[in-house]
């Protein structure tokens, strides 16, 4: 029986120091120049994808493109570990969050010069640059609205609202008159702490996100935006906390306005054609409401995604001529259509229109029609990519009941500039 | 201590291994003979893969990772010597340390008790010579090759959902609940059920230890007059003792560095609010989702220096509990 104990030591020993690795897998090129590119997304965009790379080989027989997919959960933990092992891809799809890491750290090329962006909308393309330089080319934009389920809507009896006047306060009122006109398993409204909701509400009151360094967002306005949601739940305007975590985490398809079980919910605009095919109804876009007085809705164009080229690649032309077929040629884009937003480039654009799926038709209309309103998207910095989630847990403590709002917001500042400090 | 390390072929096996004969079947070549030599030379060129795999993919990174503690490696820029300042802020300025730490403590000290309870209690009941015993065993056992793995932990989300399991069974009694994952209070307690679910790997290791109890003690006491509960207390609970501690050593190292649950089921965020932020998840959070692998390297030995110094404590305390046949 002793030597259980020998056992017990060795294998405490063991289990204490072991972890787990990874591998990777290389590739051959028969002569041609091999070009990796790395990007995320569903089996749709992989198809998508996989025509556009054949329609650059067939222009540029010499490169060789290899597609490097992953689903978005484990996307950049896995671009992290190449970049780390010397073994970056080419062409990497990055977010607007990841640029200032990326670039930052000296991963990414400067782009200035090397790509032709003449036909791109030039406020639109100041987000792909970090400390002056044009690290990114963005594959097309979102813009963040509200989205109304008609059907849902239109049976509570209510008239849709004028969307360049609401307020927060109908919008509150309204969920809950929704939730009451109904049998109990519809809802006025679904709500999302998506930074870019508190961003939006905090420049109707003349706050930025970001400012100089620091984050610009006062406790007062944070307070204001928990108290939305806190009087959403308490008039059962929206389902209460623990629900809508789980709704959230359940992701697009299951939605209250997916399933038809919710009047309006926020979402950035890519989401129209997914949220209208599950559905199955008619979506609206509106303009999201505004604070009492606000002279803007703080609307602005978000790049979906950016196109980079890692800083340690030897095949730099070969991949700027990629970057380039990717955003400026009509082939191109007649493949991807709006996949990965709404296409920037004007002359692209236009020639591409008429192929547009209804939902990206729709879109379309609404930014056109927001056009004069829109601000300028905000980089986020070094670090900006923690904030989704420290908005997201401070969010729930409150709207749970785990901290108070003043304490929340205290420590939500301390940790937010804490994450992008240095 | 020592006199346990020394692994004697007779000491190692129980009574009735196999290997017992062979060691003692086969006479040994002496020393530094020829055929020893080669005997040795072959077992070394068999332990090379073995070796590799240690050095390679075991030693190396532990030991590289012990460097990157003491830098601001990033992952993707170049790592920069920071001295202790990792571990200076792990433990002065970083409250998600404490709130893991605090959550992995309350989730090994409920959960392996219940557990190892639960497994001694099954395990007791089964060796009563119960018929069909292997298919019980393997029925019992069977949760515990699932229940780290991803499936078992969406299942979890699932049963415990708003709409799930629990509350359509609850709904037959009128009662209305709540999301059990997505709620603070509820969110860890749902783990810990998993974790105790899993008492399958125990509950075999004790059935295999209960057997080894002689039955001329119960026989004896019996004669005695001793009731079940008597020889219980008496008998079984001594002389399994030693089963008990390997279990504990095991299961609380297990669970120190339990993963694949809270990830799974909070979505990769320790939610709701930190109530599921298991140490290896936030360890995981810092480097590959913060970039600062330093900084995770740094939680990652304060966790090795943990579990060592729970595991020698639970060394310690066992020489005034667990009870050795052998070392009277």
């Amino acid at each position: 029986m002793r030597s259980l104990k020998t056992v017990a030591l060795l294998a405490a020993a063991a289990l204490t120091l072991t972890a787990c690795g990874g591998g990777d897998e290389g590739g051959t090129a028969d002569g041609k120049v091999k070009l990796r590119f790395s990007y995320w997304g569903s089996d749709a965009r992989q198809k998508l994808t996989e025509q556009a790379i054949a329609a650059f080989e067939k222009k540029n027989p010499n490169i060789d493109v290899v597609g490097e997919f992953s689903d978005w959960p484990s996307y950049y933990e896995s671009l992290a570990t190449k970049v780390a092992a010397n073994d970056a891809p080419d062409v990497m799809t990055l977010e607007i969050r990841g640029l200032a890491e990326y670039a930052g750290r000296g991963a990414l090329a400067d782009l200035t010069g090397k790509v032709n962006v003449a036909d791109l909308d030039q406020q639109v393309l100041a987000t792909g640059s970090f400390d002056g330089k044009q690290y990114a080319i963005p594959t097309g934009v979102n813009v963040f609205a509200m989205f109304v389920n008609k059907p849902v809507f239109d049976k509570s009896g209510e008239k849709l609202p004028d969307d360049t006047s609401w307020t927060w306060d109908d919008y509150i009122k309204l969920s809950e008159k929704i939730t009451k006109a109904g049998d109990g398993t519809t809802f006025g409204t679904e709500y999302t702490f998506n930074q870019v909701y508190l961003s939006m509400f905090a420049a109707q009151r003349g706050e930025k996100f970001y400012d100089n360094g620091k984050i610009g967002v006062t406790p007062e306005t944070i307070k204001a935006w928990w108290a939305n949601f806190d009087q959403l739940i308490k008039t059962k305007g929206s389902p209460d906390a623990a629900k809508m975590a789980e709704i959230a985490a359940a992701g697009v398809e299951q939605s209250l306005i997916g399933t038809n079980k919710g009047a309006m919910g926020m979402w950035w605009s890519n989401q129209l054609g997914t949220l209208a095919k599950v559905s199955g109804s008619e979506l609206q876009m509106l303009r999201l409401p505004k604070a009492e007085g606000a002279s803007t809705h703080g609307m602005f164009l978000q790049p979906a995604m950016h196109w980079t080229i890692s800083s340690k690649t030897e095949r730099s032309a070969e991949a700027q001529k990629f970057v380039d077929f990717l955003v400026n040629d009509p082939e191109a884009t007649g493949i991807l259509l709006s996949d990965r937003g709404l296409p920037i480039n004007s002359k692209v654009l236009a020639s591409v229109k008429d192929k547009l799926p209804p939902a990206d038709q729709q879109i379309l209309t609404f930014v056109e029609s927001v056009k004069s309103e829109l601000a300028q998207a905000e980089v986020p910095p070094k670090g900006g990519s923690k904030m989704e989630d420290i908005v997201r847990r401070y969010s729930e403590a409150v709207t749970s009941g785990q901290q108070s709002p003043d304490e929340a917001a205290t420590k939500f500042l301390e940790e937010a500039n804490a994450a992008i400090a240095g | 201590m020592v006199d346990s390390l020394s692994l004697k072929p007779e000491a190692a096996a129980p009574a009735h291994a196999p290997a017992v004969k062979r060691g003692r079947g086969r006479p040994r070549p002496p020393r530094g003979s020829l055929r020893s030599r080669r005997e040795a030379w072959a077992a070394h060129l068999f332990l090379v893969p073995w070796f590799l795999g240690l050095f390679l993919i075991t030693i190396g990174p532990i030991v590289a990772s012990l460097y990157l503690s003491f830098t601001d490696y990033s992952l993707l820029d170049e790592a920069k010597w920071v001295g202790l300042d990792n571990y200076i802020t792990l433990f002065t300025e970083d409250p998600r340390f404490w709130t893991s730490l605090k959550v992995t403590t309350i989730y090994v000290v409920v959960s392996v008790p219940l557990q190892l309870g639960f497994a001694l209690g099954l395990a007791l009941l089964l060796d009563r010579g119960l018929r069909g015993l292997s298919f019980y065993r393997s029925i019992y056992y069977l949760p515990s090759l699932l229940g780290g793995s991803v499936a078992i932990a969406i299942l979890w989300r699932k049963i415990f959902g708003a709409d799930g399991l629990v509350n359509a069974v609850l709904a037959i009694f009128g009662i209305q609940g709540t999301s059990y994952v997505n709620n603070p209070d509820t969110a860890l307690g749902t783990l810990i059920l998993l974790h105790v679910w899993t008492f399958g790997a125990p509950m075999v290791i004790f059935l295999a230890g209960l057997r080894q109890i002689p039955g001329s003690y119960y026989e004896a006491a019996s004669i005695d007059g001793a009731g079940t509960l008597q020889q219980f207390k008496s008998i079984t609970l001594p002389l399994l003792t030693p089963i008990i501690f390997f279990n504990l050593v095991l299961e609380v190292i297990k669970s120190f560095q339990s993963f694949t649950q809270s990830f799974i089921v909070s979505n990769g965020t320790g939610g709701p609010t930190d109530s599921t932020l298991f140490y290896t998840l936030y360890l995981y959070t810092k480097g590959f989702k913060d970039y600062e692998m330093g900084y995770a390297s740094a939680l990652a030995w304060v966790l090795v220096v943990i579990i060592a110094g729970l595991t020698g404590v639970n060394f310690l305390a066992s020489k005034y509990w667990v009870f050795y046949g052998d070392s009277k």
